[in-house]
């Protein structure tokens, strides 16, 4: 064994920021992420140069990803806008010279924190969600090591208790996002704070969906065609939020997830939270030639 | 606002930075050797918490972050673990520490002598203000002891196993290569002892101290006497390629014993990390004396420990509060007045 | 600050290869195609000093040498390559994880010929229905084997590699033989 065996060549960063060191444990977690559908695979989660909490386990997963002929799209919170989603999508084509995009329909990798976009996404396409809190136990046993054995044994009896619990108070499950699912009928995960409007487009879908808590250290996978089905009771079935009948004021559009816009009058108006979708609307509406893809809801049904 | 703004959004994200970064100026090679040279118990606290000992990189982190500690610690993480692994250096035994100072509370005398070496510890604590009205502050000469306190010391632990009053933890025998590495693999519970170590040892300053003062107030199970506090430098020792141990130079360490009654027997909670920081180490040398046997969920069990004083973790996840979370809120929101319209028809009867 | 890098031709191989298993896996049954023929582009992808490896082909040691991982017997490693020789005792004894940690559950990488041989129904996961295939060059019983072995979520998971194709069969696939 030599010096030169054990080093490489300088470089004054390696493509895609991450070492191939880092890459080679991230991706051993993501196959064993794949095979075992909704089950938190424990990672290293190296530093990246953002801020615990900001995207790192999205971003680690990005970069292990991405290649100069990769098509990124970033979003956050539905927005490729919002300063977060330009941050990271400006990074990482710094880091791996990736073309980016604000189209859903052109993208071969997608970072997304707390949406998917409302256009079906294909095959050929790779969603990566970013993930605050991996462990839906989390509210009813804070201790890991405790949740763990928890997953290991399958017992959700605590989880479901919740649920009973939310309904006899409150009519209703009072669960906003990142609504506990089960996965491929094992495994119960939080599909990360996306909106119960989203979580059905996991369900058996054509895509690969990957989930990447960086500052937890977990990772999990939902492949295509798995089964994605929230906790619910037989009597009280699921309930998306109630955005089917709402308007956007600036394309006219119905029946997709909407940002509430509070007015000076103490009314709201309402646009469409998945800002590219928002804008080929509008410019669809002003006659412009635009192509919008399929659509997982159509007037506002899950079709 | 929203939407086609998006152009708006990264310009703005640029400014921002560069309003921040116009307040601090150039960053030159002076400012960072001044640094380097005016603040190295900063340069220590922040090199700990990177795991990274180097002087140079650290007041380069400190200079270009204006001195806000999470992100320095931050920006040299992110470039440490970028670096190849090369080596495992060999293992230091605690003689084998080249030691400034060192200090006792559980004996007035300790074979070998108190060593107080550089402290504050007994200093008055007044501002010089003085150098603000141009005068400039010189320290006084240090007069050398005619007789110099010997460099290398046995652990009073040591001492105290041959006199049966605690059990040294068994020598660990695993190869140097073999010692788990928590920033290449993740922290399991019950975790790994390296990992528990590693992860003291770069924990936040002011996580550890918190957790560890709310052990020692009371909080825990044991209360900690100092059975030894050392500031030493420790050798690293790597091998060549063809063989040969050479010394790759000096790191500043410190390393904090410290133990408490349990039956006939001392208990030991074990710390150590880069740099010279006294605080960290005892902090989290109490909290590894209270982990044994520490109720699930309290200040003192590891897993809680461990995790809440991840210096990186705990400012990121803090700072990522200020990102919008309006689709979240959304989600609630939609619940909540589901909820509150489900009463309005189906009232609750009176309590 | 700083130019984007340009993927080294290690880079770029170590991530197409990943690609191709990442698919495989994602779509049990499908085919992918490796940059090049054989496991050393799997090997590259994948391994490194922290990976304790089992290793029954003497032709593909000396690039799993290179990687700095450790050789390991097959009840201790994490990636087991058979290359052509499936040894039933030596299956018998790959690590499935356990309860707590699937992930410890081993990868592995075997030669078979994709495409001919005996049918096999698969479903789960990654199969909207059910997706049949042809798979040889496997010893009899190996289905069955794998069968009594895997109590998911814990199991191992499965490429099978033939030149430069590459199929994924992950734990969580029921594999009936027709």
């Amino acid at each position: 064994m030599s010096l030169s065996s054990l080093t490489k060549d300088w470089e004054p960063m390696s493509y895609g920021f991450l070492d191939a060191s880092a890459k080679r444990e991230i991706r051993r977690k993501m196959l064993k992420a794949v095979a075992v559908p909704g089950c938190q695979m424990p990672y290293a989660s190296r530093e990246v140069p953002m801020a615990r909490g900001w995207g790192t386990g999205g971003l680690q997963v990005s970069l292990t990803l991405v290649n100069p002929k990769t098509t990124v799209k970033v979003i956050d919170q539905g927005a490729d806008d919002s300063v977060n989603a330009a941050s990271i999508r400006r990074f990482l084509a710094r880091v791996s010279g990736a073309p980016t995009t604000l189209d859903t329909l052109e993208a071969d990798l997608i970072q997304s924190r707390h949406r998917i976009p409302e256009e079906k996404l294909r095959a050929d396409q790779v969603l990566v969600l970013q993930v605050p809190n991996p462990e839906p136990l989390r509210p009813v046993q804070p201790n890991m090591s405790i949740a763990r054995q928890m997953h290991a044994d399958a017992d959700y009896g605590r989880m479901w208790l919740q649920l009973y619990e939310q309904i006899v108070r409150s009519g209703r499950v009072m669960q906003g996002a990142s609504y506990p699912s089960l996965v491929n009928g094992r495994h119960v995960m939080t599909p990360s704070p996306i909106p119960r409007w989203d979580v059905p487009k996991l369900h058996m879908a054509e895509h690969l969906t990957i989930l990447s808590a960086g500052r937890e250290k977990r990772l999990h996978a939902v492949p295509p065609f798995t089964r994605v089905e929230p906790l619910v009771f037989d009597d009280v079935p699921y309930k998306v939020e109630e955005h089917g009948e709402l308007i956007c004021g600036r394309s006219g559009a119905k029946g997709f997830f909407m940002n509430e816009i509070p007015q000076d009058d103490g009314t709201s108006t309402y646009e469409i939270s998945d800002s590219d979708y928002g804008v080929k609307t509008i410019r669809q509406a002003e006659g412009a030639q635009v192509h919008l893809g399929e659509t997982w809801y159509k007037n506002g049904e899950l079709s | 606002m929203a939407y086609v703004a998006t152009r708006g959004g990264e310009r703005a994200i640029e400014q921002a930075e560069r309003l921040f970064r116009a307040d601090m100026g150039k960053i030159t090679a002076e400012r960072v050797n001044e640094i380097k040279s005016a603040m190295p118990y900063l340069i220590d606290r922040v090199m700990g918490e990177a795991s990274l000992y180097d002087e140079d990189l650290a007041a380069l982190a400190l200079a270009q972050t204006g001195g806000d500690l999470y992100e320095a610690v931050l920006v040299l993480r992110a470039w440490r673990t970028t670096q190849p692994r090369l080596q495992v250096a060999a293992p230091v035994a605690q003689d084998d520490l080249f030691t400034h100072r060192r200090i006792s509370a559980a004996f007035k005398d300790i074979p070998g002598g108190q060593v107080l070496g550089p402290t504050l510890d007994y200093s008055h604590r007044i501002l010089a203000t003085d150098v603000l009205n141009g005068t400039p502050f010189t320290p006084a000469a240090v007069e050398p002891s005619s007789k110099p306190a010997p460099a290398y010391q046995p652990s009073v632990a040591a001492w105290q196993a041959e006199n049966d009053l605690v059990d040294l933890p068994k020598l660990d025998e695993t190869h140097p290569d073999d010692i788990p590495d928590v920033t290449r693999e993740p922290l399991l519970f019950p975790s790994k002892r390296a990992h528990t170590l590693q992860s003291l040892a770069r924990s936040d300053t002011g996580g550890a101290l918190a957790l560890g003062y709310a052990a020692m107030r009371g909080y825990g199970q044991a209360h900690p006497t100092v059975n030894e506090l050392r500031l030493a430098e420790a050798e690293v020792m790597v091998k060549h390629p063809n063989g040969t141990s050479f010394s790759a130079g000096r790191v500043k360490v410190s390393q904090a014993e410290v133990v408490s009654k349990k039956g006939e027997k001392l208990e030991l909670g074990f710390s150590a990390t880069l740099g010279w920081n006294e605080v960290k180490c005892i902090s989290a040398a109490t909290l590894d004396l209270n982990s044994k046997g520490a109720p699930k969920g309290s200040a003192t069990e590891e897993e809680f420990y461990l995790y809440h004083t991840e210096g990186v973790e705990s400012s990121g996840f803090c700072i990522h509060f200020k990102l919008p979370h309006y689709v979240t809120f959304q989600s609630s929101l939609d619940a909540m007045r589901d909820a509150k319209s489900k009463k309005s028809i189906h009232p609750e009867p009176a309590e | 600050m700083l130019e984007a890098p340009i993927p080294s031709q290690n880079e770029s191989r170590a991530n197409q290869a990943f690609d191709a298993l990442l698919m495989s896996l994602s779509r049990p049954g499908d085919v992918q195609v490796l940059p090049v023929a054989g496991e050393q582009t799997i090997v590259e992808a994948l391994l490194d000093r922290e990976c304790r490896v089992y290793c029954a082909d003497p032709m593909l040691m000396p690039g799993v040498l290179a990687t700095g991982a450790m050789i390991a017997e097959a009840d201790a490693a994490d990636h087991v390559f058979f290359g052509n020789t499936i040894d039933p005792a030596t299956l018998a004894q790959i690590r499935v994880g356990s309860d707590l940690y699937p992930d410890d559950g081993a990868t592995v990488i075997l030669r078979a010929v994709l495409g001919s041989g005996p049918r096999l129904c698969l479903s789960g996961p990654g199969i909207e229905h059910t997706k049949e295939v042809s798979l040889g060059g496997l010893p009899s019983g190996f289905w069955e084997q794998r069968r009594e072995r895997i109590r998911y979520p814990m199991g191992f998971d499965l490429f099978f590699v033939d030149g430069d194709r590459v199929m994924g069969v992950p734990r969580s696939t029921q594999v009936e033989v027709l």
